[in-house]
């Protein structure tokens, strides 16, 4: 018998040999156990077929390596957010405060090169900093391998992935500066140095070009309206030169300017694509998820629906022009930007093979739309919504509402059917509390003019997915969404005087003015760029008492779940499962006003900031929180779902919360996952996890 | 070993063993690491180099973690105190990392520390990490 299985796994080590040669020989593939992109695929899946790790073995795991990324810049990141890639039995990602890009050996962890370029003030500007999400990959199959990545300071640059080396014929010796072009206003080039633009989401490689979205600052508290245009460019991976450009906000004479009253097109900014691009290489269609013009929760000064904003928009591969495109939301109000990665997915839709794309969104709804055409496959209503009562404002009549599959997390709040019930005196105060906010039976409820002394905001959906997005099965034709399932509220409040030219933003009457900054926003290699003068505050606002959250004593308003993993089956349009993800919070486990009562596993409300990937056998998800509860030692939980059912089949301790979403690969027959953790005291590190050997023989 | 030499060892002994002894009764958060007037002097270092982000309340804001309350207290439940100096000492703030003292950090901990409700004491925290290192953070009361 033990004869028997060392010739087993000889055959099994030949067959590897082979279709490891033969993979060099073409184009890089989830189907020979690599991750190319950093979906995984064109198609935006995190989808591999390797089922070597499964529900049998998932607690067995061990850590193969680590990876500490605390040297690639001047300080250690606590937010590593990086997904490797993994190409011929090696990694390649970025790491560290000055966005280095590295390459790992598969098998060990070990630093085969690194790379860093060195962009001094221009990088200590950029509005979307630290290591973002990793590279791209592009060979032509004969031994012309590049990574391909944009710095914090919005510079694209190829390499060598044999040696790291920039390669001389790209661009510039290696470099297209990818602010040359950008413009704000009406065709202004933004300065090359401090001019806004960055972004955290990788390249797309497809076939030999390479396309690349744009990010600007975080929208709730900025100085002007008036900022940098968003725009998607695709270019020649070979040799830097532009192919074409798509801008989000059209131009006098251009498709969807009229949307844009008041010839505001030309005084508006961002819209930007932030989130990762995906491709139907036999469709020639690229799929752009477009963000929200500024400012994120103001409109007046862009009356209209302010097309492309909010919406998945497909446009030629060869050409970058407009095919189609459905803004999932009119006239932007609420910060909905699409949060993640169109997915393209190809199922069977009563009888009919249909090609489709879905889109995970903030607001809970999974739009999935024909991705030949455009159109919905399942009714999206549009349906009035409540009007906007702050000046200047004109919200639009109507928002579509998709009816099916149903919204995989809240999209609104239920009273008073979702608050918390844990106790009766519990469920009395969250009334008390929902009695100072407005709330709608919509996910459109616009924001008000809030005070400290009256109502305090509106409520809408706190984030349901996040830039990490979802994954899909393609075998089976089921979709994962992580979700957060707690409420927000928002509320708008005239700046300080010489703060900003937008006549409301995030804030609230009677508190003193704050100024909102993303994540990312302030904090990369050659960082201290803040030089704003202290904002005027009044005293009377200094000393107003501070604004009661949607929170007592720290317990949620809502019941829990208060984060979810949710399946869908695209397919029949339905909702599988939804699976409270995550240890219940130690404050909540372990608060006294709870004690006695009986509390369920709550998941936790950070969900809409971890991914996942799905594998031929399991879909795969770390906490976002740090708990100790009675029975294991501090941590976070690296966990296995079986896709069919939701029900947790293994759980792994982390040293720390999941920052970047896994994925997987196989080297030598072993499969490995590799997952990003930092945050707290942990630093930076990618944690490479496989089977023991004593597992694989068996 | 000489009559010197043996009491020099003994004496060292005799420190360690004390310095153990002393460790060992201020081991958490909950014995009063720190003093009123070092919060009082964190509490100013904070207003001008924390608050910004952090808010006035500690409460956090949209892209920001709160520093008070159950979700902070978890987050570093069962770690040691330095664990925090240095997160705070290495990162903040966040634009430009790395300037405060580590007497201001020590400083900084102190008012967190007040502001989470841990008890003051006699003693300011120390700015040294080998001290802060056998000071455990626990969330709830041993």
């Amino acid at each position: 018998m033990r004869n028997g299985l060392a010739a087993l796994a000889l055959v099994i080590g030949l067959l590897w040999v082979v279709v490891g040669v033969s993979a060099q020989a073409g184009q890089p593939s989830t189907s020979r156990g690599e991750w190319p992109h950093y979906t995984a695929d064109l198609k935006g899946t995190r989808f591999s077929p390797l089922d070597q790790i499964n529900a049998s073995n998932f607690n067995k795991l061990e850590v193969a390596w680590r990876f500490k990324t605390d040297n690639f810049g001047p300080f250690p990141e606590y937010k590593l957010e990086g997904t490797p890639l993994m190409i011929g039995g090696v990694l390649y990602t970025t790491a560290g405060t000055r966005r280095s890009v590295i390459a790992l050996d598969g098998k060990t962890g070990e630093l085969i090169w690194a790379h860093s370029y060195r962009e001094g003030k221009r990088a200590a500007a950029a509005p979307r900093q630290l290591s973002g999400r990793g590279v791209a990959y592009w060979t032509d199959g004969k031994g012309d391998e590049r990574v391909l990545y944009v710095t914090t300071g919005y510079r694209l640059i190829a390499l060598n992935a044999k040696t790291g080396a920039m390669i001389n014929s790209f661009g510039t010796g290696g470099v297209v500066d990818l602010k040359v072009g950008v413009v704000r206003g009406i065709g202004q080039q933004i300065n090359l140095e401090t001019g806004e633009i960055g972004v955290h989401s990788t390249p797309t490689v497809v076939r030999d070009m390479v396309i690349v979205g744009s990010s600007m600052r975080e929208g709730a508290t900025v100085p002007t309206h008036n900022n940098t245009k968003g725009l998607v460019r695709a270019f020649d991976v070979r040799t830097g030169k532009m192919v074409w450009r798509f801008s989000t906000i059209p131009g006098p004479g251009e498709f969807g300017n009229n949307t844009w009253e008041d010839d505001s097109w030309a005084y508006n900014g961002n819209v930007g694509v932030w989130n990762q691009i995906t491709v139907d290489e036999e469709l020639g269609l690229v799929y752009l998820p477009v963000e929200t013009p500024s400012s994120d929760y103001y409109g007046g000064h862009r009356p209209g629906d302010n097309l492309f904003a909010e919406s998945l928009v497909a446009v030629d591969l060869k050409t970058g022009q407009r095919k189609w495109h459905y803004q999932l939301v009119h006239h932007p109000l609420w910060n909905y930007d699409m949060p993640a990665a169109p997915i393209l997915g190809d199922v069977v839709i009563d009888g009919k093979p249909r090609k489709v794309v879905a889109q995970l969104t903030k607001q809970a709804w999974a739009y999935v739309l024909d991705r030949v055409t455009g159109q919905p496959i399942w009714p999206i209503e549009e349906r009035p919504v409540p009007q906007s009562d702050v000046p200047g404002e004109k919200s639009a009549r109507t928002q579509p509402h998709v009816t099916k599959p149903p919204a995989y997390a809240r999209e609104f709040l239920r009273v008073p059917d979702d608050l918390v019930d844990f106790t009766p005196d519990l469920r009395a105060k969250a009334l008390e509390i929902i009695k100072r906010y407005k709330v709608a039976d919509t996910p459109f409820n616009p924001p008000i003019l809030g005070d400290v002394n009256g109502t305090l905001g509106a409520i809408v959906p706190a984030t349901a997915t996040n830039w990490p997005g979802g994954g899909y099965d393609p075998e089976n034709g089921i979709l994962f969404a992580p979700a957060g399932n707690t409420f927000g509220s928002r509320t708008l409040v005239a700046p300080p005087q010489g703060f900003s030219d937008i006549r409301y933003v995030s804030g609230i009457g009677g508190r003193p003015f704050v100024e909102v900054f993303g994540p990312g926003d302030c904090c990369a290699a050659d960082a201290g760029r803040r030089t704003r003068e202290e904002l005027p505050q009044s005293p009377a606002a200094v000393k107003a008492p501070p604004v009661p959250g949607l929170a007592i004593d720290g317990i949620p308003v809502v019941k829990p779940p208060y984060g979810l993993l949710a399946a869908m089956d695209l397919n029949r349009g339905t909702l599988l499962w939804q699976a409270p993800h995550g240890d219940t919070p130690d404050n909540i486990r372990s608060h006294p006003l709870l004690k006695g009562a009986n509390i369920p596993k709550t998941g936790q409300p950070g969900t809409s900031g971890v991914g996942l990937m799905v594998t031929r056998a399991l879909v795969v998800m770390g906490d976002p929180q740090i708990t100790t509860p009675p029975g294991r030692p501090r941590g976070a939980m690296l966990r296995a779902y079986d896709k069919k059912t939701g029900q947790e089949v293994g759980a792994l301790l982390m040293p720390a919360i999941q920052s970047g979403s896994p994925m997987t690969y196989l080297v030598d027959g072993k499969q490995y996952i590799v997952v990003a953790v930092s945050g707290g005291n942990y630093s930076g590190e990618y944690l490479a996890l496989a089977l023991p050997d004593s597992e694989l023989t068996r | 070993m000489t009559g010197t030499r043996a009491r020099r060892v003994l004496g060292a002994w005799v420190v360690a063993a004390f310095a153990v002894v002393s460790f060992a009764a201020a081991a958490s958060v909950w014995d009063g690491v720190y003093t009123e007037a070092q919060a009082k002097r964190g509490e100013a270092v904070y207003v001008q180099r924390c608050a910004v982000c952090h808010q006035p309340d500690l409460e956090g804001g949209d892209m920001t973690p709160a520093l008070v309350g159950g979700v902070f207290t978890a987050n570093w439940n069962d770690l040691p105190l330095s664990d925090l100096f240095d997160r705070i000492r290495i990162t903040m703030p966040l634009d430009s990392p790395s300037t405060l003292s580590r007497a201001q950090t020590a400083d900084v901990v102190a008012f967190l520390l007040k502001s989470n409700k841990w008890p003051a004491g006699e003693t300011d925290l120390p700015r040294e990490l080998e001290p802060l290192r056998e000071i455990r953070i626990q969330a709830l009361k041993p």
